[in-house]
């Protein structure tokens, strides 16, 4: 990402911040498409498998859209004494680690994790059990967004480091979009 | 609707679905009376994985069924019925054509019948009559693809959903389960926790709770759905189906195949905790080698909530019968009430996703209300699904083709065969569908003797294979394994299952 002053955003900085709204989405329907994969197979056919995974694809990319479109939105939002640079870090921090905790919030059920009895218990007997877990969920994720925020506000290495970082990133979220493409073949094939 | 039904045609279709809920609540207006004398209507009524274990007039002590129970007192009860498949696919396929797993060969999850059976099946047998079918469970629509050349009136089953993926089915149409598959896997995090999407699914979750947010006072452990939330209300399905039964012409055949009391087990409010502090305790089984390791306390709480759900169906099935009897077409229509497939709750296995082939899990319904019958009959010689197609066609005075494999149930025809007939059921959902059967459960029902022979299977040690011996007389609940005791009969038995899964794998090889 070129490193800008400039108030408005640059085409470079936008398809930057696309290709990160697209990794972990590409990246958790790969995840979960290949462990279904199987699934598929066994019941009906590999060619059915890899149509469910190329739907995956290409329904990932639909969502990477709007959540690009949700996210530029917000971009708006943000102060102008930012310069580019850290509007584009900032908005890219919020949405890797919203969709950190997303994945997290899937893993606990993929992976059958329960809660511990005694916090059951004290959530029944609250009273509020969904106010206290949407309080608890709000105070756990608040700051992993707002430490990274400040760090990258305030420090100069901090945000060369997302910098970097996202740079990294995009280039392998770009390979996901090729799979998309694919996948986007498959499934014109398969509805002729 | 008839005849190489388009898609397009399905999907208008679907769209109705506001209007036939508008539709009142089960009135009867008189149809187009249009039968011939003698000929009657048949109407067959499959409630999903509803197990004859659970039913009180086959000795379950808690009273789950009331309605069913009452009307049973003039109509005929087989107490030894067997569903020919542990799931819904070979089950619904045996009983819609006749015929056993290993000849029809759907056995495989969502399988498909053998091509032959195109035209062997219950619907081609009935062409004389209108023929309507409808179900909830999408493993029985696609027999229903199978046979739509056959159908008269095939009622989409997203029409009787509160909800469904139109969208999908729309954009998608030439790839319509794939598609459905690939969004359901993307979007739908309610059963399992978990979906391709990070961000849609909340939201997607989140519009669909809402749509039905004035419902869920109804149902305490949530709306009855599948595959999450495709929501349903019974009320409605029966409503419809009534309503539908009422103006098509007659005679008229109907297979409605409803999904409760199967997985998710989610009662009406009129039912929730009926039987939550009932004290019953069943009876104690030893875990299975197929286990799943389902406790004990977890067993009973999937036992109780399915108990609860069978009392809504039970509900549903009254209201059902009781219009048709107050619209006079219970004078003129057969009623076959049964099942699929059983469900189990014992043995650390719960449901029925499983190898095992014990009696909850294929001990099936199966009672028959015959026009006019007043007083009930009792009928305890071992019965099997595939005697339902043989039995309705002998009821209609047409000849039984010789591709049927089942015989014409007593009372209706006092010259079927005497003496002890051997009775099959297979599980081989992991078989190729075209292959021998490498790995299955096998079952021979003969006289007071049930012999399951599992083999294949990696769970079974060494052999990969186990026998077990039954006397169902004597031991209901199959507690004592008689193979080693009466080794001689269970030889025998055993002998006579290998050659009959020798001979059905003969084309195979």
């Amino acid at each position: 990402m070129v490193i800008t002053n400039s108030k408005r955003y640059s085409r470079q900085g936008l398809w930057s911040l696309f290709l990160i709204c697209a990794l972990p989405l590409h990246l958790w329907t790969i995840i979960l498409a290949l462990r279904d994969f199987s699934w598929v197979a066994e019941r009906t056919n590999a060619w059915d498998a890899i149509g469910v995974f190329s739907y995956g694809m290409v329904f990932a990319f639909v969502e990477s859209l709007v959540v690009f479109l949700v996210l530029t939105l917000l971009g708006f939002l943000v102060t102008k004494h930012w310069n580019q640079n850290q509007r584009f870090a900032l908005l890219s921090t919020l949405v890797l680690i919203t969709a950190l905790w997303g994945m997290l919030g899937q893993l606990y059920f993929l992976l059958g994790f329960s809660l511990p009895e005694v916090l059951i218990s004290f959530l029944t007997r609250s009273g509020h059990p969904l106010r206290i877990m949407y309080a608890f969920s709000l105070m756990m994720v608040l700051p992993t967004i707002l430490v990274p925020a400040y760090l990258i506000l305030k420090s100069g290495r901090a945000l060369r480091f997302m910098q970097d970082l996202t740079g990294r990133l995009s280039l392998l979220a770009s390979f996901y979009l090729s799979l998309d493409l694919a996948g986007l073949v498959v499934i014109v094939i398969r509805n002729l | 609707m008839k005849n190489n039904l388009h898609r397009r045609e399905f999907l208008k279709l679907a769209g109705l679905a506001s209007l036939s809920y508008a539709l009142p609540r089960l009135v009867m207006a008189p149809g187009n009376d249009q039968a011939s004398p003698g000929s009657k209507n048949i109407l067959v009524i499959v409630f999903d994985a509803l197990s004859a274990y659970n039913i009180p007039f086959y000795g379950y002590p808690r009273q789950t069924m009331p309605n069913l129970t009452s009307l049973a007192d003039r109509a005929v009860v087989y107490h030894n019925h067997f569903a020919a498949g542990n799931f819904t696919t070979p089950g619904t396929a045996s009983l819609l054509t006749g015929t056993l797993p290993w000849t029809h060969r759907a056995f495989n999850y969502n399988g498909t019948v053998d091509e032959a059976f195109l035209t062997r099946n219950i619907f081609h047998v009935f062409q004389d009559r209108y023929r309507l079918v409808y179900s909830h469970n999408p493993l029985v629509n696609t027999f229903f693809d199978q046979f739509i050349t056959d159908l008269d009136d095939y009622i989409p089953r997203e029409n009787l959903f509160l909800a469904n993926d139109g969208l999908i089915q729309t954009l998608f149409s030439h790839d319509e389960d794939i598609a459905r598959l690939g969004w359901t896997r993307t979007i739908k995090r309610k059963e399992e926790g978990y979906a391709y999407s990070l961000y849609l699914s909340h939201l997607y979750e989140d519009y669909r709770e809402r749509k039905i947010a004035n419902l869920k006072p109804l149902f305490p452990r949530g709306l009855p759905n599948i595959s999450g939330d495709n929501y349903f209300l019974l009320e409605q399905a029966i409503d419809s189906i009534g309503s539908q039964l009422s103006t098509i012409p007659q005679p008229y055949f109907a297979y409605v195949h409803f999904l409760p009391p199967h997985f998710p087990y989610k009662t009406h409010r009129d039912f929730y905790g009926r039987f939550a502090h009932d004290g019953y305790q069943p009876v104690q089984k030893p875990v299975d080698r197929f286990t799943q390791e389902k406790s004990p306390d977890n067993l009973l709480k999937w036992r109780t909530w399915y108990d609860e759900y069978i009392l809504y169906a039970d509900r549903e099935f009254g209201r059902l019968f009781d219009a048709l009897e107050r619209s006079g077409r219970l004078e003129n229509t057969w009623i076959v009430f049964t099942s699929d497939h059983g469900e189990m709750f014992e043995r650390g296995i719960s449901g029925h996703t499983t190898p095992v082939l014990h009696q909850p899990v294929i001990r099936i319904p199966l009672v028959i209300f015959e026009p006019g019958r007043q007083v009930g009959e009792q009928v305890y010689k071992p019965t099997s699904a595939i005697d339902v197609l043989p039995t309705l066609l002998h009821l209609n005075g047409q000849d039984i083709p010789e591709w049927v494999e089942g015989q014409v149930l007593s009372p209706f025809d006092q010259t079927s065969p005497i003496g002890e007939r051997s009775l099959y059921a297979l599980q081989a959902r992991n078989n190729p569908k075209y292959a021998p059967l490498s790995q299955a459960s096998s079952m021979l029902v003969k006289g007071q003797y049930k012999l399951t022979y599992y083999y294949g299977y990696d769970q079974l040690g060494e052999t990969k294979e186990r026998v077990e011996l039954y006397n169902l007389d004597a031991d209901p609940e199959e507690l004592e394994d008689l193979y080693i005791p009466q080794s001689k009969m269970g030889d025998q038995l055993l002998e006579e299952l290998k050659s009959k899964l020798e001979e059905v794998n003969q084309p195979y090889l």
